[in-house]
């Protein structure tokens, strides 16, 4: 792809640049980093010193540029790099940014704006007010289509195996709408209730917010919105999709396969869950405690398939997979968990009465049918949540002593540290660093005899136990629960199972089997993980299916954007208010008694203050509420950056200057105290789309009636390395002094100064003009504001006119009139030192009076403020020049395209 | 003073708090930060934020300079 022209910027100098090299007939690129075009001057409220309107000057402009013939525009774009070749054009590398918005159907309707649920600063107002993370930049922005911020994908969101937007459903709280955000769990599985209780969470490990006072609950936030819903009596109902025609068998109805079902149900597909157990449900139904877990909440969570069509036929053993294609069923998933337990191996463990594997214990103790183990004592063997499950299981079915014995230590063990020291409250007892030798008795247990484990991983980190047969134990017990691993029965579908393994073998990026029409997912494949991890198997392998009934390539969805980094989060904001994380604990009992379930619901108060804490990592909270408003489907969450490079004859860079950041100049409040503003958010309160409905003080919103300007803030300042006056902020504060004089005319605004630089046509009699609307000027220093009780601001300031000394002075509003740095970001585009700065770190002129607008490389043009503080009269002026020095070389070079 | 930041997340959060003490009737910004307890420059950015996206007004002025705002739309 080639172009003549390159221009890089789209302020007024970038504009004036690409629309005179197109009226020449040159064809020209102009690339801006931002959603518009426009730069600052779109956002000024007039110009001095005609006193016109900037929009009305600007918008023609910008339209030009949108519409010309010769010239493209590319938005939300940035440039990798910049090569200049031997005949002496431009290689460059750019990358298109995605703005998640189909430019070609977005109608600008702002609908996506109105749905949005995420709030964040308006930099296109000074931050003053909020906008959405969808948005239209401003009302006058080009092209006029909305952009959805994305930084990344929030962390919590990244971390999910299942799936779920937790950043979505968070933000969703927020804004009241628990409804909605139970649908977006819903987008990803249909257990919600499930996930909100059972979940181990690696959302909440991964919170930006866990750096500061400690993670949001998301769990606990995702069963707030389960249990509002399944609370209602009447709650919507779920849609069903027109069916597809097309049949799906799902053998196994744990996590992953009603996950899948559910995926395909919402496909349009009629799906058959086969499940062998007498319930529905896998080990959420019959190995998690209900405890942890009350069968009530899977129930819920199951009947959302019988809603959407799903039959879910239990009591019902798959073991011939060639007759449910017989049966009509297009295809196959084989997601049957692991319901085979490992054994010890050792003396006594199929000989003697009183033992049972751990599923077969936590599954009889579901299905009521737990053997009574009122008084008696049991010995559990393993470490991990499995064991602690069973252990806390025999507690609350009367055990009177519950052994725990694990060959790990307490740091190594499986199981999460805080279910271990639940069952150490609940009264087990845990023995690390045990092996077992055998169980002995008579007919039934009496002992587990013990060998002390003295290692349990070797040098890579793998499981290979040793042991220190010397040191011997023994422990007396009535029965005893083996609980050290378990894996897929392999018995039903002998042609699916993996060699040597105890799981089903399926392709990892496809999930196919060797049986062509089958697929496999879930634990059955992966091993015991965890339900989430399950249902984001199963919701993967949906996806696939689909594709392969639909005679698509077998290859997953786009993946997540990254997730953001939590340093650059934490990054965005000054200073945090504290505050602290939810801390209800659980009420546990020395001695339970029962299986009621042991977290408390958290309230409503409870979730709002907690979603309040939400740090928006990844700014757009993927909540989908945009894709649900958009009447023009324009949303398009899978937009991913694309790089490529272009060939150019010339580059001209017109990237403008930077503010200067008023808080470097602290002694000035600003940040500290509401009313100190800079004079760019006064342009903006001042401007027709101003993020207030007139000129108000940020604090109460009360009209002012004493407006101070602090002159050269930031600019002719050795204090903060900016020698350079930046040229306009007296002409731009001039301008202000006026416009608030006329909208304001009660207020007295009063201008401290050092000098009044007004030279050009017009520009002194424009400082006459204040003066004599009654704009009070001060010739002298600001040394220091303060703030008052009121949040009026006092300033201490050297009154020279007045016979020197300092003074005081009280005001309503401050505002800095603050100068201008140099924006040389464009230089790191060429090879180091390639490209030239000055001495104040402006990209250099070769010769400003003979060679304007060249640089140090040939072909390289800069207009505008690129080379140092311009108004918006001068830029336009300085792009000519570049344009004209850009003609010449294309044409001494002739011209690319 | 808070971060800015901060403050307008929490917009959709106070939203209906606002909402309902302004369906009583129009409310100054310190009038309004009273009435619901929160700081008053906060409850401006707030304010100003609703009245963007269309839920709220201004009316009139009281008389010591500040515009009073109306509810114009439900939370």
């Amino acid at each position: 792809m080639g172009y003549d022209a390159l221009v890089v910027g789209s302020g007024v100098a970038g504009m004036e640049s690409a629309l005179k090299l197109g009226d020449m007939g040159y064809k020209v690129l102009v690339i801006e980093e931002g959603p518009s075009i426009g730069g600052k001057m779109i956002l000024l409220s007039k110009v001095f010193p005609t006193l016109d309107c900037a929009s009305c000057i600007s918008t023609p402009k910008m339209a030009a540029t949108a519409h010309h013939p010769n010239v493209t525009v590319v938005t939300e774009a940035q440039l990798s790099r910049v090569a200049r070749d031997g005949d002496g054009s431009f290689r460059v590398g750019l990358l298109k940014k995605p703005r998640f918005v189909n430019l070609s159907a977005c109608t600008g309707c702002r609908q996506c704006e109105q749905a949005c649920t995420v709030s964040v600063p308006d930099q296109f107002n000074g931050d003053m007010v909020a906008r959405r993370a969808a948005y239209i930049p401003f009302p006058q922005a080009v092209p006029l289509k909305a952009v959805i911020d994305r930084a990344g994908t929030s962390p919590c969101t990244f971390g999910c195996p299942a799936g779920v937007k937790a950043h979505g459903y968070v933000s969703l709280i927020r804004s009241g709408l628990y409804e909605e955000a139970f649908n977006l769990v819903l987008e990803a599985t249909p257990l919600a209730a499930t996930l909100g209780r059972a979940c181990y969470a690696p959302c909440e490990g991964e919170c930006s917010r866990g750096s500061l006072e400690g993670p949001l609950p998301i769990r606990k936030l995702k069963r707030f919105v389960a249990d509002a819903h399944y609370s209602h009596e009447e709650r919507p109902p779920i849609d069903r999709p027109t069916p597809n025609g097309k049949r799906v068998a799902v053998v196994g109805s744990g996590p992953a396969g009603v996950t899948a079902a559910w995926q395909l149900a919402k496909r349009g597909y009629a799906v058959k869950i086969f499940e062998a157990a007498p319930v529905a449900g896998g080990a959420m139904r019959l190995s998690i405690p209900s405890y942890r877990l009350p069968a009530a909440a899977v129930e819920w969570d199951l009947a959302n398939l019988s809603e959407i069509g799903v039959e879910i036929a239990t009591g019902c053993r798959v073991d011939n997979l060639e007759q449910l294609k017989g049966d009509g069923f297009d295809a196959v998933l084989v997601s049957t968990g692991t319901t085979r337990s490992m054994k010890l191996g050792v003396p006594g463990e199929d000989t003697l009465a009183g033992i049972s594997s751990a599923l077969d214990f936590l599954r009889d103790t579901k299905l009521d049918k737990a053997p009574d183990l009122g008084g008696k004592a049991v010995a559990v063997i393993g470490g991990g949540n499995v064991a602690i499950d069973a252990a806390r299981s025999a507690r609350r079915l009367g055990a009177s002593q519950v052994h725990l014995v694990c060959l790990e230590g307490r740091d190594e063990m499986p199981a999460y540290a805080w279910e271990v020291d639940e069952a150490a409250f609940e009264g087990v007892e845990v023995h690390n660093g045990w092996g077992v030798v055998s169980f002995t008795g008579k007919s039934a247990v009496a002992t587990v005899q013990l060998k002390q484990c003295t290692s349990v991983f070797d040098a890579d980190g793998r499981f290979n136990p040793t042991y220190d047969d010397a040191v011997r134990s023994e422990l007396r017990c009535d029965a005893a629960i083996v609980a050290i691993g378990m894996g897929a029965d392999i018995s039903a579908f002998p042609a699916l199972a993996a060699d040597g393994a105890r799981r089903l073998e399926a392709a990892a990026a496809t999930f196919e089997t060797k049986v062509p029409g089958v697929f496999a997912a879930g634990d059955a494949v992966m091993g015991p993980t965890t339900i989430a991890r399950a249902a984001g198997h199963g919701a993967q392998a949906a996806y696939l299916i689909d594709r392969y009934l639909s005679g698509l390539e077998l290859k997953g969805p786009v993946g997540p954007l990254p997730a953001v980094d939590k340093d650059q989060v934490l990054s965005r904001q000054r200073r945090y208010s504290r505050r602290d994380p939810l801390t209800a604990s659980i009420p546990l009992e020395p001695s339970p008694s029962n299986f009621n379930e042991t977290e408390a619901p958290i309230s409503e108060d409870e979730a709002r203050t907690a979603v309040s804490r939400c740090l928006d990592c990844g700014v757009c909270s993927e909540c989908h509420q945009c894709l649900a408003a958009c009447p023009a489907d324009a949303i398009d969450l899978d937009m991913r950056a694309e790089e490529e490079e272009l060939h150019v004859g010339t580059v001209i860079i017109s990237t403008g200057y930077s503010l200067f950041p008023a808080d470097a100049k602290p002694q000035y409040g600003y940040g500290e105290f509401p009313n100190v503003i800079t004079a760019m958010q006064m342009d903006r309160l001042l401007a027709p789309t101003r993020p207030y409905n007139t000129v108000l003080r940020p604090s109460d919103g009360k009209v002012p009636e004493r407006v101070a300007y602090v002159m050269c803030t930031g600019s002719r300042d050795q204090t903060v390395g900016n020698p350079l006056c930046s040229k306009f902020c007296c002409m731009y504060s001039l301008k202000q002094n006026q416009l608030v004089l006329g909208a304001l005319p009660l207020a007295d605004v009063t201008v401290h100064y050092i000098d009044i630089r007004a030279a050009g046509k017009g520009y002194d009699e424009f400082f006459e003009q204040a003066k004599a609307m009654g704009t009070t000027f001060l010739k002298g220093r600001v040394s220091g504001i303060t703030e008052t009780e009121a949040h009026n601001l006092v300033l201490r300031y050297e009154d020279i006119g007045n016979g020197g000394g300092a003074k005081e002075a009280e005001y309503d509003l401050v505002v800095l009139a603050v100068g201008v740095q140099p924006n040389a970001e464009a230089a790191r585009l060429f090879a180091p030192g390639e490209l030239t700065l000055d001495a104040y770190g402006y990209m250099a002129e070769v010769d400003e009076d003979t060679e304007p607008a060249a640089t140090s490389i040939p072909g390289v043009f800069l207009a505008g403020s690129a080379s140092g503080p311009k108004d918006i009269p001068e830029s336009i002026l300085h792009a000519g020049a570049a344009v004209v020095q850009a003609a010449a070389y294309l044409e001494r070079r002739g011209a690319l395209a | 003073m808070r971060d800015i930041r901060e403050v307008i997340r929490e917009e959709p959060l106070v939203r209906g708090r606002l909402l309902r003490l302004l369906a009583e009737g129009p409310l100054s910004v310190p009038e309004l930060s009273q009435h619901a307890g929160l700081p008053a420059e906060e409850v401006m950015v707030w304010l100003m934020g609703m009245r963007r996206y269309g839920f709220v007004a201004e009316t009139d002025q009281d008389g010591e300079g500040h515009y009073r705002y109306a509810a114009v739309r439900a939370p």
